[in-house]
């Protein structure tokens, strides 16, 4: 950074130049100059000619010293060295150039682009869809019609007016998928991508232009402000690189900045936005999805549980593919509650030929050629008995309706004349795969087995042991190709909300005789700049000339 | 049993710390400043940290995995993260506002999870299959650190809301405690010991002019903690829909929790759009912020009352008796 300041291109401290001298100066520099600024300019910062139009309008607009000449020597200029610009003014200039970025864009409606891309109505947008979303909590979603018929009754409305005709005719049972809600998104959507390029580039674009301001007023008009008396540019520009800035010095005027990335990073944030909302779209219409419970060695062929989503949902060839459930298993606490559930899972090609084998568990997932297989849920399928030494006998279980989540399954072995009109048999209940609670011809508490145990209980005169107890897994199977376009989203969003962070700061200074004239701004987070200018200015330090020393100039702010 | 022991010292060293720190703060506010008192609240404040990180230390170690499996443990996280934004704040700058949000809200939260309200859930439950992740840690601890950082955010613009609404409707004094009632405790001192700094700092007879400092000030806080709460909210809702994509099935469910913390999400995001445009900024942003207080509170307690959707691992019944 240090070569940036070469002493041999520093004007002579105190020599006051003619203002002319100066706008000549930026064209008859030397080649080494420019050669040292090209090294300065990071790649993705380089101007390319495509801001060609708006640099026609800044000139044009504003520069009343500018002739055409001027310009075009300047466009020639930008891609080596700094172009001039005197006045600065990126608001004025927004609304204007907007519209020519994009040839695609010019093909819109004006009109459209500018309400779109106006931010209260995007502010709207915004609280409708986070309105929306909260009524899709309250009411619940995806019920059948009578649901609603008696939660909002006609005669007694919610609030005086919401019935169920506002639920079904708005499609408030189904909201996230609603075409309100999905309007809305797309509207949303819409005024991203309107605001992206009619206001958020332009501003880029000028900004990212790094260009030093010749007139002192011009300066003195900037958010920040400052006039050191008796001080050199070259001074404040090492300060300022110490503080982080990149810094330009050419002749008596300098220009810094830092955090340019900040600019960029909410056009990030909302492509980033955009691409999440793209690959929701092809989720939501290009995935299978399905969900099958299997008992421990049986299989499934994938094609037959998942079911299309959407218009967009082509089976591939891994939907021959055939599942073997070698083993379903659960892990337990010492505590006795469930730890963890595995499936042991092989896939199996047209062929038979065993393709792969994984075994998975909740948050552990199998994948194979684009389809994605859960642990998600389990169920018991049966009890494997010994019947007087007789069997082993599979009996069935039954999944028994209870209150709260826990689950539990039953089954009943007859005894005695299974002909006769009131059977009467043993009753087994279970909580998991671990232990079975077995009840009496009476219904009464008999005892507690686990299944292994080669421990057989004895019933009225029969002899009972359990041999295993063979559970099914409940697996989801899903094909979504949105994924990979949602995750680069979420990258995307992620890098560019933290680059948000930083603040763009722009710092302008000319030296005028013995004073500096130093002016600022930054995009957010004004006063931390206007301290952090203070504190900086208060350590250049100060040209002696003669014994005659004065105090160091404070900010005045 | 060591471990209980050990856990129920330090809830109560952090608890009675905290409370010590509030009655320092109390104090300046009548005695004016006073210098040795408001560093022994900085000591304290730094105290109820090392406690609570402890606390959660010890938790770790005894149950075995990352402490944040219900919503005792996500308190106790919550009030950490509030002692680590006051030490992050007074880091940045010596004497500052924030902390007279932070030190109050930590003791609330601390408050609440040790309250026999929430006596059911202190005992370390088994951790349930679906929260056997790596994500565990990220998903949960970004979005509790973004709620404390928005929480404490959308505090100073109620702050801010009251100033201006204590300007509008003209009433002077700032020892006219008419607002009491209608607000928390933490905000009226703060406000008033904010009133003691400036009136210090600047010694200007002029309210209009003090008045305009503290709100630019109090602007400047909230938009600096929301900014920061944003990023980690945004990290922590997309880790969240990257751990749901491995254990649920889908990157995105509209589960209440979720649809929840994605309104929170959007809400900030309308706060931070507000604040790029000059007409927006001040009051109209508070407000927007404002809401987003009552919204973090939806989404982190009142998702978790109704004990709805896939996230029902912090859920409880008020009734525990």
């Amino acid at each position: 950074m240090a070569t940036l300041l070469n002493p041999t291109k520093t004007q002579t401290l105190f020599v006051s130049l003619p203002k002319t001298h100066f706008l000549d100066s930026s064209y008859s520099s030397s080649s080494s100059l420019y050669s040292t600024f090209s090294l300065q300019i990071k790649s993705p910062f380089r101007r390319k000619t495509v801001s060609f139009n708006l640099t026609c309008k800044l000139k044009t607009s504003k520069g009343p010293k500018n002739n055409g000449k001027d310009i075009s020597k300047k466009i020639i200029l930008s891609d080596s060295g700094p172009p001039e610009i005197r006045n600065e003014e990126i608001q004025g200039e927004v609304s204007k150039s907007g519209g020519g970025v994009l040839v695609v864009v010019k093909r819109l409606p004006r009109r459209a682009l500018a309400v779109l891309s106006n931010l209260s109505l995007a502010i709207g947008e915004m609280f409708t869809i986070a309105g929306l979303m909260a009524v899709g909590t309250i009411i619940d979603q995806g019920e059948t019609p009578e649901f609603y018929f008696q939660k909002y009754p006609e005669d007694s409305p919610v609030l005086g007016f919401f019935t169920w005709k506002w639920v079904l005719t708005l499609g408030l049972d189904h909201m996230y998928s609603s075409p309100i809600f999905l309007g809305m998104l797309v509207l949303l959507a819409a005024s991203l991508m309107a605001c992206t390029y009619t206001t958020q580039i332009p501003i880029v674009k000028v900004a990212k232009r790094w260009n030093f301001i010749q007139s002192t007023d011009a300066i003195r008009k900037q958010e920040f402000s400052d006039t050191l008396p008796k001080a050199s540019v070259r001074d404040l520009g090492i300060l300022l690189m110490g503080a982080g800035y990149e810094v330009f010095l050419k002749g008596p005027s300098l220009y810094a900045f830092k955090g340019l990335a900040g600019r960029f990073a909410p056009i990030g944030v909302h492509l980033a936005m955009l691409l999440i909302m793209a690959g929701g779209t092809l989720s939501a219409a290009g995935s299978f999805r399905g969900s099958v419970t299997v008992p421990q060695g049986l299989n499934f062929v994938t094609g037959d549980v998942l079911g299309p989503s959407g218009f967009l949902s082509i089976p591939t060839e891994a939907f021959n593919t055939e599942v073997h459930v070698n083993r379903f298993y659960m892990d337990y606490y010492d505590s006795g509650e469930v730890s963890q559930f595995h499936t042991d899972l092989s896939l199996l090609d047209l062929q038979g030929k065993e393709v792969m084998r994984k075994t998975i568990s909740v948050n552990d997932p199998l994948r194979y050629g684009g389809i994605t297989m859960y642990q998600t849920d389990w169920s018991f399928s049966a009890l494997q008995i010994l019947k007087d030494d007789e069997g082993p006998f599979n009996l069935a279980m039954a999944p028994l309706k209870l209150n709260g989540d826990k689950k539990l399954f039953g089954t009943f072995l007859p005894v005695g004349d299974t002909n006769s009109p009131n059977v009467k048999g043993i009753s087994m209940l279970a909580r998991d795969l671990q232990s079975i609670v077995i009840y009496d011809q009476e219904g009464k508490f008999a005892g507690v087995r686990r299944p292994n145990s080669k421990l057989p209980i004895e019933i009225d005169g029969t002899k009972i042991e359990i041999v295993d107890a063979i559970g099914s897994t409940g697996l989801e199977l899903k094909t979504d190709p949105g994924v990979p376009i949602v995750y680069a989203g979420f990258g995307a969003l992620m890098l560019t909300t933290c680059v948000s962070y930083l603040s763009h700061a722009q710092v302008w200074a000319l030296q005028n005789g013995t004073e500096v004239i130093v002016g600022g701004k930054i995009n957010r987070g004004k006063d931390d700049f206007l301290e952090e200018m203070n504190q900086l200015l208060d350590q250049v330090p100060e040209i002696v000339e003669s014994s005659l020393s004065r105090q160091p100039d404070s900010a005045s702010g | 049993m060591i471990f209980s022991t050990l856990e129920h010292i330090l809830t109560h060293i952090s608890f009675s710390v905290v409370s010590v720190v509030i009655t320092i703060h109390f104090l300046t506010l009548l005695a004016n400043e006073v210098v040795g008192l408001y560093d022994s609240s900085e000591k304290g404040t730094i105290a109820t940290f090392v406690c609570i990180t402890g606390l959660l230390i010890t938790r770790w170690i005894y149950s075995g995995h990352f402490p944040l499996s219900d919503l005792y443990e996500s308190l106790i996280f919550l009030s950490w993260s509030f002692s680590v934004i006051h030490m992050a704040s007074s880091f940045k700058k010596h004497k500052n506002d924030l902390s007279a949000i932070t030190a109050p809200s930590a003791i609330f939260t601390q408050g609440f999870a040790t309250s026999g309200l929430l006596t059911k859930m202190h005992q370390s439950a088994t951790l349930v299959p679906a929260l056997q992740s790596r994500w565990l840690m990220m998903h949960v601890s970004m979005m509790v650190l973004g709620y404390a950082a928005l929480l404490c955010g959308s505090l100073l613009s109620v702050a801010l809301l009251v100033i201006t609404f204590r300007k509008v409707i003209k009433i002077f004094g700032k020892k006219t405690n008419l607002l009491n009632e209608s607000f928390s405790c933490d905000k009226i001192q703060y406000m008033n010991e904010s009133s003691n700094v400036f009136l210090k700092t600047y010694s200007l007879s002029s309210h209009d002019y003090y008045r305009h400092q503290l709100t630019q000030q109090l602007d400047r806080w909230s938009y600096w903690i929301i900014r920061l709460g944003f990023i980690f909210l945004t990290i922590g809702i997309l880790s969240g829909a990257v751990w749901a994509n491995e254990s649920w099935g889908s990157y995105w469910s509209w589960d209440p929790k979720e649809t929840w913390a994605f309104i929170t999400w959007t809400i900030f995001a309308i706060y931070l759009h507000t604040r790029t445009n000059k007409n927006f900024e001040g009051v109209n942003s508070a407000i927007v912020a404002s809401t987003g207080f009552l919204i973090i509170w939806i989404c982190y307690f009142g998702v978790n009352l109704l004990g709805i959707g896939l996230h029902s691992y912090g859920s409880f019944t008020l009734t525990s008796n």
